[in-house]
């Protein structure tokens, strides 16, 4: 084609009147640099795009939008993994060419060897692309099982090993318990001790207290003997009657404590059914305590708390029956000293 | 809020493409509501069918948000590109119903053709620019003459070749070739305020 007849075909490109074979010659001519069919190209397809702009308006229907909004993915695909494509010029040879044309150019206009020859290019290309896509398919998820694997060896590894560890620590566990209750039975048996030694301390402690307290005495005979040494004790002696002329008897009044004391001695064994009665005699007797005097007896202590003691005077010992009388009823053996 | 289909394709700039490429959804949905009406009428035109317009539409924007089909700068302005991948796919399949014997759906007659794209009626949905250069463009059209404007109508919007147009008019190739080629020129002429608009018109 002539350079005249070129130029008369890029208004037929422009609109979409060219076959694929008048569109291939046009476009090596392009591409070959010619600059004004390129300007005159640039300008009828700026008319071709604008033809749709004359048109009058229709809308699509309103579920479109929708449906268009429902099934794109809801996150574009990222610029990053876009950016992993094979960087394409912008304007790739022929590329430019065909937004305004079918890229498809009618089936009936080529010649029949070359509809085969495409045909039969097409199959080849087909099969090596999906042989090829296969291969790779097959490599990469045998990389990744292989990968899976060894992943699972290493985590049935740990396992094992976490296993043996948490067997070891069980085990050690165990005898700490063992030990445990071994030292608490011990601690049992050690309290016990200390409570037995603690006792024995305060028993030991007791008894010092007692012999350091000068105001405490081990025996009534020494709490006796102390009391006489106090200035602040009554002491009233008894003498023996005629019935019993060698006996005598020593009564001590606490005014501090309110006890009366008696110490008597030489007096005759009580015979049974009968016992030793006190009395304070002022005005009428009143019982202050019974005493018995066992054989081989000789001296015999009566203590007994008696309020109001201060006004009394005189005191007598009789005998008389077992558990006592309310007034004197037998012999008096024992009777103050007027 | 659901903004009403515009012919407002002046905001339909290479930077909102960016930003669609980007996955921003905001950008997707101006996109869709500022070049929808325009791109649904061309594909209306060529297909016939509301509805195989529809899906046409469909596959369009889902390529555009998947980016199986990209924007370079180089291609001219946004809207020419966008009015571009729908004149090519509207054809192709209009050319693939053929192969399988479908009955392909015709528009009307020539003149029923020059009073579609001589419809001068005002579109609520436009700007008054977008209006004013959507009559100048249909006025322009409108005065072409018939066989000129025939010619054209069956090379753009039925997908034939100028062979196929010479076979279908009964007339020469030449007489055909001749059509086509005055009528570009005509256009060419005529419509160059409005032709190379939004070339630079983003940033």
């Amino acid at each position: 084609m002539t350079h005249e007849e070129l130029e008369h075909a890029v208004p037929l490109y422009a609109a979409g009147a060219l076959n694929r074979t008048e569109r291939q010659t046009l476009e090596a001519h392009l591409l070959s640099g010619c600059a004004s069919c390129h300007s005159a190209l640039k300008d009828y397809q700026a008319v071709a795009a604008s033809l749709p702009l004359g048109l009058s308006p229709i809308k699509p229907p309103r579920t479109l939008k929708a449906a268009i909004m429902a099934e794109r993915n809801p996150t574009a695909i990222p610029a990053s993994a876009s950016a992993k494509e094979p960087l394409k010029p912008s304007l790739e040879p022929g590329e430019w060419m065909n937004h305004l044309f079918p890229p498809i150019s009618p089936a009936r206009s080529l010649p029949l060897p070359w509809a085969i020859g495409l045909v039969a290019l097409l199959i080849v290309g087909v099969g090596g692309y999906f042989t090829w896509y296969a291969d790779l398919q097959h490599t990469g998820d045998a990389s990744k099982i292989q990968a899976l694997e060894t992943t699972l060896l290493e985590r049935s590894a740990k396992i094992n090993t976490l296993r043996r560890d948490i067997d070891s620590h069980t085990a050690s566990l165990t005898e700490l318990r063992k030990e445990l209750e071994q030292r608490t039975h011990e601690a049992a048996e050690a309290k016990e001790q200390l409570a037995l030694r603690e006792a024995e301390l305060e028993e030991i402690r007791v008894q010092l207290s007692q012999r350091n307290d000068p105001h405490v005495a081990r025996t009534p005979q020494d709490e006796l003997a102390s009391l006489l040494r106090r200035p602040d004790i009554q002491a009233h002696p008894l003498v023996g009657s005629d019935l019993a002329t060698g006996a005598a008897g020593t009564l001590l009044y606490d005014p501090l404590t309110h006890k009366i004391w008696l110490y008597a001695i030489n007096l005759p064994e009580s015979p049974i059914g009968t016992t030793y009665q006190l009395w304070s005699i002022d005005g009428k007797p009143v019982s202050i305590g019974t005493f018995p005097m066992n054989r081989g007896e000789t001296t015999h202590l009566l203590i007994r708390k008696v309020l109001n003691f201060t006004a009394t005077k005189s005191f007598a010992v009789s005998l008389e029956p077992i558990g006592g009388k309310l007034q004197p009823t037998g012999p008096m053996y024992l009777v103050s000293r007027s | 809020m659901d903004i009403p289909t515009q012919h407002q394709t002046s905001t339909i700039t290479a930077a909102l493409l960016a930003r669609v490429t980007k996955g921003d959804q905001q950008a997707f949905s101006q996109l869709y509501d500022h070049s929808s009406t325009l791109l649904f009428t061309l594909a209306v035109r060529i297909l016939w069918s509301h509805d195989d317009a529809a899906e046409l539409l469909q596959q369009i924007y889902l390529d555009i948000w998947r980016k199986v089909t990209r924007y370079d700068i180089g291609r001219g302005a946004p809207i020419s590109w966008l009015v571009s991948i729908t004149h090519s796919r509207a054809i192709e399949r209009l050319r693939t119903r053929a192969a399988q014997g479908q009955q392909i759906p015709t528009g009307p007659n020539g003149q029923a053709l020059a009073k579609q794209l001589g419809d001068h009626g005002p579109s609520p949905y436009e700007t008054r620019i977008e209006q004013e250069r959507r009559l100048a463009i249909s006025a322009t059209v409108a005065e072409l003459p018939h066989a000129q404007l025939q010619a054209i109508e069956l090379a753009y919007y039925e997908g034939l070749t100028h062979i196929e147009i010479a076979e279908r008019l009964h007339q020469s190739l030449e007489t055909v070739n001749a059509e086509i080629n005055r009528a570009m020129a005509q256009l060419r002429e005529r419509l160059q305020p409005y032709l190379h608009q939004g070339d630079t018109h983003d940033t």
